[in-house]
C-alpha cells in the first residue's frame, strides 16, 4: 500500500488489527465527520417546516427498525416476516407506561431515554422469545413462524380494552434541559435524538460485526453446521439474532410513538412488516449501509407516487382509481427489479461507486 | 406637457392598484386530508367531492363577497401517518379551519387539534372523538346515537314482550364503541335484551350465525358495520327465508342498520335482500323528492358530477363538511371578527339558538354549543321500499342524551 493515502488504489491489510479499523483511511474519516457535521447542522441553517421534519424523523426511525431487521435476516439469515409487531411492542410499551401511569407521569416526561431503552429491552425479550423456534426451525418454516407472531400481535392489540383495542392511545410531552418540548420543537427536537441513536446504534452495529459475537450471525447464516463444529452455538446465536433485533425494533418503537405522541395499532400491521422486508432488501441485505439506503429509497419512492398520482388524478376519470393500484404496483415492481437485477441493493452501488473512485483513473 | 401626463398615468396606475389589492377581498385558507382513494373511498371519494363542489359554490356565487375559501384536498389513503403530514402542512400553510376524514386519524390527531386550537370538522362520527376533546365538532348524530336510536325505535315499535336483539358488528373499535353505549342504554332502562354480539369476518356466508340466532329467538338485528357485510347477511337471510317481511314478524329476522350499513351501494349490493331493511341516517337523500334533495342534485349537476356521486349521502355528508366552516366564517364577518382560527371556534360554540344552521344536506338544523359539540341530533329512520330507501320516521335517542348527561 502506498504511504501516501492519497494515491493509494486499494486498501492491502497486512495484519487482522488493520481490517478491524472502522474507517479504512483518513479519507474515510474526514468525509463520514463532515457527512455527521452535515446532518446535524442543516435544521439549523436552513428553516424547515414541521411537514419535511415529520418525514425525515419517520425515515430516521425506519432506519432502526430496518437496522435490526438487516441483523437477523442479513447478517444471521433468519427471514423475520413479523418486524412490525415489534416495533409496536416498543410502542405499545410506551403506551402502557401511559395507560398505567398516566400520559404526564415523570417517567414518561422526564425519563424517556431511560423508557426508550426499556422498550428496546421489552422488544428483545420478545424477540429472543419468538426467536425459540429458531432452535428447531429453518427457511420457511420459521418465516411462518415470526408470522405467527405478528397474527397473534395484532389479535392481542385488537382485542384487549388495555390497548384501547387498537385505537390511538396517547403519549405525553417529553422535557428537555430548556424545558417542556413544545408543538413547534417537537420535531427538531426528536430529529436530534432520533440522529444520535441512530449514529450510535450504527457503530454499536459495526462494532458487533468485529466481535466473536457478530461473526458468529455471519457464521450460522453461511452455514450452520459448519458453525457448530467450529464451536458456534447456531441455536443460541439464532436466538440472540432475534433478540437483537427486537431490540433495535423496540427502539425504533418507543421512538415512533414519542415522534407521533401516539400509538395506533395502524402502524404496526403486516402490511409494514412487509415494507420494513423490502427496505433491507432494495437498500441490502446483509449490510450496515443497507439499513440506511433502504428507508431512504422507499420513503422517496413513496411520497414521489403519492405525488405523481395526485397530479395524474387531476387529468384521469375518477373512477379508474389510479392512486389506489399506484402505489402498491410501484412498491411490488420495485422490489421485482431489485431482485432480479440488483439483489445485493442500493449498497451495492454505493461499493462501485467506492471501488471506481479508489481504482480511477486505472480500471484494474 | 408630456412628462407630466405620464407621471400622471403612472400615480394613477399605482393608486388603482393599490385601491384593487385593498378590495381584493380576503382568502381564508382551510384544509381536507381524507380518503379519496384506498380502503373506505367508496365513502371518501364521493364526500371529498361534496367538500370541494361546495366551496367551488361559495366562492363562484360570493356568498363571502369579495373573500373567498382556498380549501386545499389532499388524499391520505386511510393512513394517519399520511394525515398527520398533511395537517402538518396545512398549518405550515396558515389554515383557518381543518377538515379530518377517518376515527383512527382523527383520535390520533386529536391532542395536535387542542395544542393548535384548531377548530376541526372531521366525517367520523365516533363518539370517542368527544372525550378530552374541546376542538373537534362532530357534524351530525354519532354512530352510538344512531346505534341507540334505533334500539330505541325497535322498543318503541315492538309488540309483545321484550324485544330479542343481536348486534352485528365491524371487528375493530368503530364497531364496537356503539356497543358499549347500547348496554349502556339496557342497563339504563332500554327495555330490550342484547342476546348475542357478533363480530363478522371476512366471510361469504353467515347461514350459521343465522341459524342460531334463530334458535335463540332473535328477532331483530342491529347492524354497525360497513355494507359489504351487510348485504352478505341479508342475502343469505332472504336464501334461508327468514326475513321479516314486516316490521317484528314472529319467528323472522328484522334487519336494521346504523349509518354506514345503508345508502344506496347497499341495495345495489343486496338487491332484493335489502327489501324492508330499515337504516338510521341523519343526511336527507335524494330519493325523498323535496327541495333539500333538489338543491343538492342542483350542485352537483353544476359541477358535472355523475348520478352516483350526486346521490349518495356521503356527497350530502362532504357538502355539510364544508358548510359548516362556511358558516363560521359568515357569522364571524357578520361580527366583525377577523377570520382566524380562535374566532372561528367562537362562532362554532355560538350556533345555537336563533343562529342554529339549517343545511340542505342534513334532516335537522347544526346546533353546537360549549357543551354540545354534535351538530345534527336528528337521525331519520329509512326503510327499503321497491329497491328505494323512504323516510319513515325521524328520531333523536333520549338514552344517549341520558348517558351524556351522566
Amino acid at each position: 500500500m502506498s504511504q501516501n493515502q492519497w494515491l493509494a488504489t486499494g486498501n492491502f491489510f497486512t495484519s487482522y488489527k488493520e481490517e478491524q479499523h472502522t474507517f479504512f483511511t483518513h479519507l474515510d474519516r474526514t468525509i463520514f465527520t463532515l457527512f455527521l457535521v452535515l446532518l446535524f447542522a442543516w435544521p439549523l441553517v436552513f428553516e424547515v417546516g414541521n411537514k419535511y421534519m415529520f418525514v425525515v424523523n419517520n425515515v430516521l426511525i425506519a432506519i432502526v427498525a430496518v437496522m435490526g431487521l438487516n441483523l437477523v435476516t442479513g447478517f444471521a439469515g433468519l427471514i423475520s416476516i413479523g418486524h412490525a409487531a415489534f416495533v409496536g411492542i416498543g410502542a405499545y410499551t410506551v403506551a402502557s407506561f401511559c395507560r398505567t401511569l398516566g400520559t404526564a407521569h415523570v417517567l414518561v416526561t422526564h425519563f424517556w431515554p431511560l423508557v426508550i431503552i426499556l422498550a428496546g429491552l421489552v422488544g428483545a425479550g420478545f424477540g429472543a422469545l419468538v426467536g425459540l423456534p429458531a432452535f428447531r426451525l429453518k427457511h420457511l418454516y420459521l418465516a411462518i413462524a415470526t408470522l405467527s407472531f405478528q397474527m397473534i400481535f395484532q389479535w392481542v392489540i385488537n382485542f384487549m380494552t388495555f390497548f384501547n383495542q387498537g385505537q390511538t392511545i396517547s403519549i405525553g410531552r417529553v422535557f428537555w434541559f430548556t424545558g417542556k418540548v413544545g408543538r413547534r420543537d417537537h420535531y427538531f427536537f426528536w430529529y436530534y435524538v432520533i440522529l444520535v441513536v441512530v449514529v450510535l446504534m450504527g457503530f454499536g452495529i459495526r462494532n458487533l460485526l468485529k466481535t466473536k459475537y457478530g461473526r458468529a450471525l455471519v457464521a450460522v447464516r453461511d452455514n450452520d453446521r459448519a458453525a457448530d463444529a467450529m464451536g458456534m452455538h447456531p441455536g443460541l446465536t439464532k436466538v440472540y439474532a432475534f433478540a437483537l433485533a427486537g431490540f433495535f425494533a423496540g427502539v425504533a418503537g418507543a421512538l415512533h410513538a414519542y415522534v407521533y405522541r401516539g400509538v395506533g395499532f395502524e402502524s404496526f400491521t403486516l402490511h409494514e412488516s412487509i415494507g420494513y422486508l423490502a427496505m433491507a432488501i432494495v437498500g441490502g441485505l446483509g449490510t450496515l449501509n443497507g439499513s440506511f439506503w433502504g428507508p431512504v429509497a422507499i420513503k422517496f419512492l413513496d411520497l414521489q407516487v403519492e405525488q405523481l398520482s395526485e397530479s395524474a388524478a387531476q387529468y384521469l376519470p375518477a373512477g379508474m382509481n389510479l392512486a389506489t393500484a399506484l402505489k402498491p404496483f410501484t412498491f411490488g415492481l420495485v422490489i421485482v427489479l431489485f431482485l432480479m437485477f440488483e439483489p445485493r441493493g442500493i449498497a451495492n452501488w454505493w461499493r462501485i461507486v467506492k471501488s471506481y473512485t479508489k481504482l480511477w483513473p486505472f480500471r484494474y | 406637457m408630456k412628462k407630466t401626463t405620464r407621471v400622471l398615468t403612472a400615480a394613477l396606475i399605482m393608486f388603482f392598484a393599490f385601491a384593487a389589492t385593498a378590495t381584493a377581498g380576503q382568502v381564508y385558507k382551510l384544509g381536507f386530508s381524507g380518503a379519496i382513494t384506498g380502503p373506505t373511498s367508496d365513502a371518501g371519494n364521493p364526500l371529498s367531492k361534496g367538500i370541494e363542489d361546495w366551496f367551488k359554490y361559495v366562492n363562484d356565487n360570493k356568498l363571502l363577497g369579495d373573500d373567498k375559501i382556498e380549501c386545499t384536498i389532499r388524499d391520505d389513503q386511510y393512513k394517519t401517518d399520511v394525515t398527520k403530514r398533511n395537517f402538518e402542512e396545512y398549518l405550515d400553510d396558515g389554515i383557518v379551519f381543518y377538515l379530518n376524514y377517518s376515527t383512527g386519524s382523527t383520535l390520533g390527531l386529536k391532542m395536535d387539534f387542542e395544542e393548535e386550537q384548531m377548530p376541526t370538522v372531521p366525517s367520523s362520527y365516533h363518539e370517542g372523538n368527544l372525550v378530552d376533546s374541546t376542538y373537534i365538532f362532530i357534524p351530525v348524530a354519532t354512530y352510538s346515537e344512531n346505534m341507540v336510536a334505533l334500539a330505541e325505535y325497535v322498543v318503541k315499535n315492538h309488540k309483545g314482550g321484550k324485544p330479542k336483539v343481536a348486534l352485528f358488528i365491524h371487528p375493530s373499535a368503530f364497531g364496537r364503541g356503539p356497543v358499549e353505549d347500547t348496554k349502556k342504554a339496557v342497563a339504563a332502562g332500554l327495555n330490550m335484551d342484547i342476546v348475542e354480539v357478533v363480530e363478522h369476518g371476512k366471510d361469504l356466508d353467515n347461514s350459521a350465525m343465522l341459524k342460531r340466532l334463530m334458535s335463540k329467538g332473535v328477532q331483530y338485528v342491529i347492524c354497525h358495520t360497513v355494507q359489504s357485510p351487510v348485504a352478505t347477511m341479508i342475502k343469505d337471510a332472504m336464501r334461508l327465508n327468514v326475513t321479516a317481511k314486516s316490521f317484528g314478524e314472529p319467528g323472522k329476522l328484522t334487519f336494521l342498520g346504523a349509518h354506514y350499513t345503508g345508502g344506496a351501494d347497499l341495495i345495489a349490493l343486496a338487491g332484493d335482500a335489502a327489501e324492508n331493511y330499515y337504516w338510521t341516517c341523519s343526511y336527507n337523500l335524494t330519493t325523498e323528492d323535496n327541495e333539500k334533495s333538489q338543491k343538492q342534485l342542483k350542485l352537483a349537476k353544476t359541477y358535472g358530477r355523475d348520478d352516483k356521486a350526486a346521490n349518495s349521502h356521503n356527497y350530502a355528508a362532504g357538502i355539510l363538511q364544508a358548510q359548516i366552516p362556511t358558516q363560521a366564517i359568515i357569522m364571524a364577518k357578520a361580527a366583525g371578527l377577523e377570520v382566524n382560527p380562535a374566532n372561528l371556534y367562537k362562532m362554532l360554540n355560538q350556533m345555537n339558538g336563533a343562529k342554529v344552521f339549517n343545511s340542505f344536506a342534513a334532516v335537522g338544523p347544526v346546533s353546537y354549543s360549549a357543551n354540545d359539540h354534535v351538530g345534527v341530533d336528528v337521525v331519520n329512520i329509512y326503510k327499503v321500499d321497491k329497491g328505494v330507501f323512504k323516510a319513515i320516521s325521524s328520531i333523536e335517542s333520549e338514552y344517549m342524551k341520558k348517558l351524556r348527561a351522566k
